[in-house]
């Protein structure tokens, strides 16, 4: 058993200046938890709280049950791969990934055989004796996760592991880390600031901001339900679209008015908002549910296309209406002209809406 | 290729300037006492001069003892800078107070110091002894060498000893087995520049030293008695002094280098 327990976990660098607050998190066994936010929220320092190598001014963290607040990091038994991989530049890639075992004094022919093992699954046997001086990023990539590894540690913790790599490579990587979580199966904590690896690789992802948990949750329920604004524009690029807005009812119909974007809200979503008129909100749409064509629930408007970009699968595009700028993804053939006016179809089955002063998502009422 | 052959010649004119002195004093040791002041070039070459110095001065034992004093002072201040400048490099160990008074140390002139370390040393019989010139470099070196090596391991990134400690290492472990050996060349140059120092130093030798333990730059300046300069015997003398400063300079280049450019992580 090795889940992780975070309660109530604060850095406080004194002077009322926090790292992390009040951080209260569980990581189940063998689950890939995904920390997310932007720079500064305490991901990192929450991660390097968890292996001890930044101090736990508050609260307690426990792994596999054992309170390990006050314990140096190397009786954690975790395992960091670091951003800039922090390979011992002094030793061959054999011997970084040799040196946590001799530190817990694994027997030598058992070194051996993980090193070997490591090796193969991660294709590092050609480079064994090199240097990390002598390895391309992608390599010292796959040290770095070797080294984690044969440790066999309860817990690895990386530490934004796939930011120094180029693209494609980190394309790969993403699914190579993700297919090696499933073989080795052990509590994985993955800090990033980057929403498709947070949404493609965590079983859960924990979104942070300002050393605070947002959300925490399964990846498509929080694409689905974001808590508040910054959790629903923070998980998408383009981020949603937010336009203030009011709901009227109007006998059996509720009746949205957000700038460009007025109608009717389906029966379910009327349902769903009732309790909501006459308030001040933002309205929320995510790019996808902005379309070409009209479809049954979706309000037509009109707007002048601002921006073009063509992703080749998708085309990206924003206009202009009504002095709001509202992003949209649409199909590959849709190429308008920048300047030109189209009309777009809001698709109010997928409407978010949220409190305008707090943010936060309005209730359901199911 | 006219530039190129510009720039060349002015290269070389800058290297004869810096060079020539360095040159006649090897000159001056190689020719006969007679010769020193002449203009000729090389009358003839002898090694009279360094035979005189070993045989007359007693030479040897001054080149030793220099040898053994600033090898010595380094291999006592090195331990000691090391783990001063990586606390300084990692923690707040001390505070800003104690970093600006190891820079302060470094601005105070000896001269301050050497009336009361000869009236402490003379106390306790360090006097006249190489022990206690030792001990001497050994503290001018290192707050020197503390501030050197603070650079060097500011350098290293965190996250090594980070992965040193989660590796199973403990925080001394990770600076042993990491630190260390990562900052070697840093702590080599360090090393040689501690040394050049120690060989250089002047006035702390002449104060505590006697004749048994009087080092080179001691030695070249009672040359200079009140019946003259014996001016080949003192070229003899620095020639022969400023030999390890050469092997130095050249192991000072590499270890830069390379403590400069070394490990680069990403």
């Amino acid at each position: 058993m090795s889940e992780i327990k975070l309660n109530k976990v604060s850095r406080d660098y004194g002077l009322g200046i926090f790292g992390v607050r009040d951080v209260s998190l569980e990581i189940e066994e063998g689950e890939f938890m995904v920390l997310l936010g932007p720079s500064g929220c305490g991901k990192s320092t929450t991660l390097r709280m968890i292996a001890g190598l930044e101090e736990t001014t508050d609260g307690q963290i426990s792994i596999a049950g054992r309170d390990v607040t006050r314990l140096a990091p190397r009786h954690r038994n975790v395992a960091v791969v670091f951003q800039s991989y922090a390979l011992y530049p002094h030793m061959s890639v054999r011997e970084n990934m040799r040196f946590g075992m001799k530190m817990r004094k694994t027997p030598r022919d058992e070194q051996d055989r993980r090193i070997a093992q490591a090796a193969s699954v991660l294709g590092l046997q050609p480079y064994l004796d090199r240097k990390p001086s002598a390895l391309s990023g992608g390599q010292r990539q796959r040290v770095a996760l070797g080294r984690a590894i044969v440790r066999e540690p309860d817990v690895f913790l990386m530490d934004e592991p796939l930011s120094n790599l180029d693209a494609k490579l980190r394309g790969e990587m993403r699914q190579e880390l993700v297919k090696l979580h499933r073989r080795v199966g052990k509590t994985t904590v993955f800090v990033t600031h980057d929403h498709v690896e947070a949404m493609t690789m965590g079983d859960r992802i924990c979104i942070m901001r300002n050393g605070r948990v947002e959300q925490v949750g399964v990846p498509l329920e929080v694409y689905a339900r974001p808590r508040n604004t910054f959790v629903a524009q923070f998980l998408a690029t383009p981020a949603m679209n937010l336009i203030e807005a009011q709901l009227n009812a109007e006998g059996e119909a509720v009746m949205l008015s957000a700038g460009p974007i007025a109608g009717p809200l389906p029966e379910r979503e009327a349902a769903l908002y009732r309790a909501a008129v006459e308030r001040k909100l933002l309205f929320g749409l995510r790019a996808e549910d902005i379309v070409t064509q009209p479809r049954p629930g979706a309000q037509a408007f009109q707007g002048i296309v601002t921006v073009l970009e063509a992703l080749g699968p998708e085309n990206l595009i924003v206009v202009e209406t009504a002095g709001q700028s509202v992003s949209a993804r649409v199909d590959r053939h849709f190429l308008p002209r920048i300047g030109d006016e189209v009309t777009l179809y809001a698709d109010l089955a997928h409407t978010h809406l949220f409190d305008a002063a707090s943010g936060d998502a309005i209730a359901r009422e199911v | 290729m006219g530039r190129r052959i510009l720039s060349h010649f002015g290269l070389i004119v800058a290297v004869v300037i810096v060079l020539f002195p360095i040159l006649w004093v090897l000159r001056t040791s190689l020719v006969p006492a007679q010769d020193s002041y002449s203009a000729a070039i090389l009358p003839s070459v002898t090694l009279d001069n360094y035979r005189a110095l070993f045989a007359e001065k007693n030479f040897g034992r001054n080149y030793m003892n220099s040898l053994v004093v600033a090898s010595l002072s380094v291999i006592v201040a090195m331990p000691l800078a090391a783990m001063t400048g990586y606390a300084f490099a990692r923690f707040r160990t001390g505070g800003r107070l104690a970093r600006l008074a190891t820079l302060a140390s470094q601005m105070l002139p000896p001269v301050a110091l050497a009336l009361p370390t000869f009236m402490l040393f003379r106390n306790v019989g360090l006097t006249n002894s190489l022990t206690g010139l030792t001990i001497v470099y050994a503290a001018i070196n290192l707050p020197f060498l503390t501030w050197i090596l603070m650079g060097f391991f500011e350098a290293i990134p965190e996250d090594l000893e980070g992965a040193a400690m989660t590796d199973g290492a403990t925080r001394w472990g990770a600076f042993w087995r990491v630190v260390l050996p990562v900052a070697a060349p840093g702590i080599m140059a360090a090393a040689v520049l501690g040394f050049i120092l120690s060989w250089n130093e002047f006035l702390f030798a002449l104060i505590l030293g006697g004749s048994n333990t009087a080092t080179v730059p001691v030695a070249l300046a009672s040359l200079q008695t009140s019946n003259g300069v014996q001016i080949s015997n003192v070229a003899a003398g620095v020639s022969l002094a400023i030999l390890p400063l050469m092997i130095a300079a050249k192991f000072i280049q590499k270890y830069l280098v390379e403590g400069l450019s070394f490990g680069s992580v990403k």
